[in-house]
């Protein structure tokens, strides 16, 4: 048997549950030692009265009070982002008739503005009462570039030709992408909320 | 259709709440104070034992924090950071209230026993109300007024050690301490504890 009592450092170690190769032989030294037992019952006494005490609570305005007292800044694109999320219905149905709505609104106006940039007579009309020749040839000019840029020449030739069949097509080409675009969006949104939560 | 995930900021790590504090979501301020007042009070109460002017010191706590929430580096823990606060806000009453325990006695310029009396007054009546308001089982008042007794810096280094949780490295960067300070200060707590609550356990 170790005749040599804990000292008080080493009785520390043992009420902080403290692991290692140090700790081992003051256990053993516990076992032998009645006054040493005791010693370190009695601090553990302590230790367990500790930690069983409550914590207490304010009053039930505390954050009240404290948030009257903090000048929360929201950002612009918070704002924005919680002013569209109010306007926006809660329930699903609902959110994919006003995406749907939207959707058609968007489309409906793409297919009007393809209509008046296809037509030079529209443009010629439009522009007849200027008369001036020049800047009508300009206004088509830039139209046809515009639509030869984001769609490509063929598909202008083709639009031009086909007349209301090829603006349907367009226009049903423009939806699909729209819904895949809200589809892929709404898909990476619930991707990253599961990755946070 | 569910409430969008965000608003539940209760399964959130801290680090996740600060972040949406420091876009100026008020829900995050109010997730950082439910989760954090009681064990922010608890400690200032302990500390200053007055419930309504911890009320008030631990409202201080969470300004100041708030205030400065675009300061928060992740790499530091949040309860620390409060606690850190709440800490400095009670020793600094503390230390004032001791500069003022001079007129305790009655203002320095009274000469008659009557003006003595009249500018005299007792804060224990007052501390051991709010005391006996709160505590209800004979071990939680004598560990109670145990902790009363301690030294402030004892106090709050035993509170954070043995209430909640924390250990030596994180009190001793709480409250910018050296490592060897806190074991100290926390042993001679436990010693000083041991001796008060000593008729306790003989019982």
């Amino acid at each position: 048997m170790n005749h040599r009592h804990l000292l008080p450092d080493e009785i520390d170690l043992l009420l902080d549950d403290e692991v290692g190769f140090g700790v081992q032989p003051l256990k053993a030294h516990l076992e032998e030692c009645d006054e040493c037992r005791a010693r370190v019952e009695e601090a553990r006494f302590v230790v367990d009265a500790l930690e069983d005490i409550p914590h207490f609570a304010p009053s039930h305005r505390f954050s009240e009070k404290v948030l009257a007292q903090v000048p929360v800044f929201v950002p612009w694109h918070v704002t924005a982002r919680d002013t569209a999320l109010r306007w926006l219905p809660q329930s699903r149905p609902a959110r994919i008739a006003v995406a749907a709505l939207a959707t058609s609104t968007a489309s409906l106006m793409t297919v009007v503005i393809l209509w008046i940039a296809t037509q030079s007579s529209v443009v010629a009309v439009a522009t007849g009462a200027a008369g001036d020749q020049m800047v009508r040839g300009l206004l088509y000019n830039a139209g046809h570039e515009v639509l030869a840029t984001v769609f490509g020449d063929q598909v202008f030739r083709v639009i031009q030709q086909t007349g209301s069949l090829g603006i349907a097509a367009a226009l049903l080409g423009l939806v699909a992408a729209a819904g895949g675009s809200i589809a892929g969006l709404r898909a990476l949104a619930a991707a990253s909320s599961r990755r946070r939560v | 259709m569910p409430a969008p995930p965000a608003l539940d900021l209760s399964n959130l790590p801290d680090a996740d709440v600060v972040a949406l504090a420091q876009k100026g979501r008020d829900t995050a301020f109010r997730e950082l104070i439910r989760r954090y007042e009681r064990p922010v009070f608890s400690l200032i109460y302990r500390m200053v034992r007055d419930r309504e002017l911890a009320e008030d010191l631990a409202q201080d706590t969470f300004i100041k924090v708030m205030n400065h929430i675009d300061r928060y580096r992740p790499e530091f823990k949040l309860s620390s950071w409060l606690f850190k606060i709440a800490n400095n806000v009670a020793i600094d009453h503390l230390r004032r209230r001791q500069l003022n325990t001079i007129s305790m006695d009655g203002s320095p310029h009274a000469v008659t026993q009557d003006s003595i009396e009249a500018t005299s007054f007792d804060v224990t009546v007052k501390q051991e109300s709010a005391l006996e308001e709160m505590e209800s089982k004979e071990l939680g008042t004598a560990i109670e007024r145990a902790i009363a007794h301690l030294r402030p810096e004892y106090r709050s280094c035993i509170m954070l050690r043995h209430v909640e949780g924390r250990s030596y490295e994180e009190i001793a960067t709480t409250l910018d301490l050296p490592l060897g300070t806190v074991k100290t200060y926390i042993h001679r707590a436990r010693h000083e504890l041991r001796k008060e609550l000593e008729h306790l356990r003989d019982e």
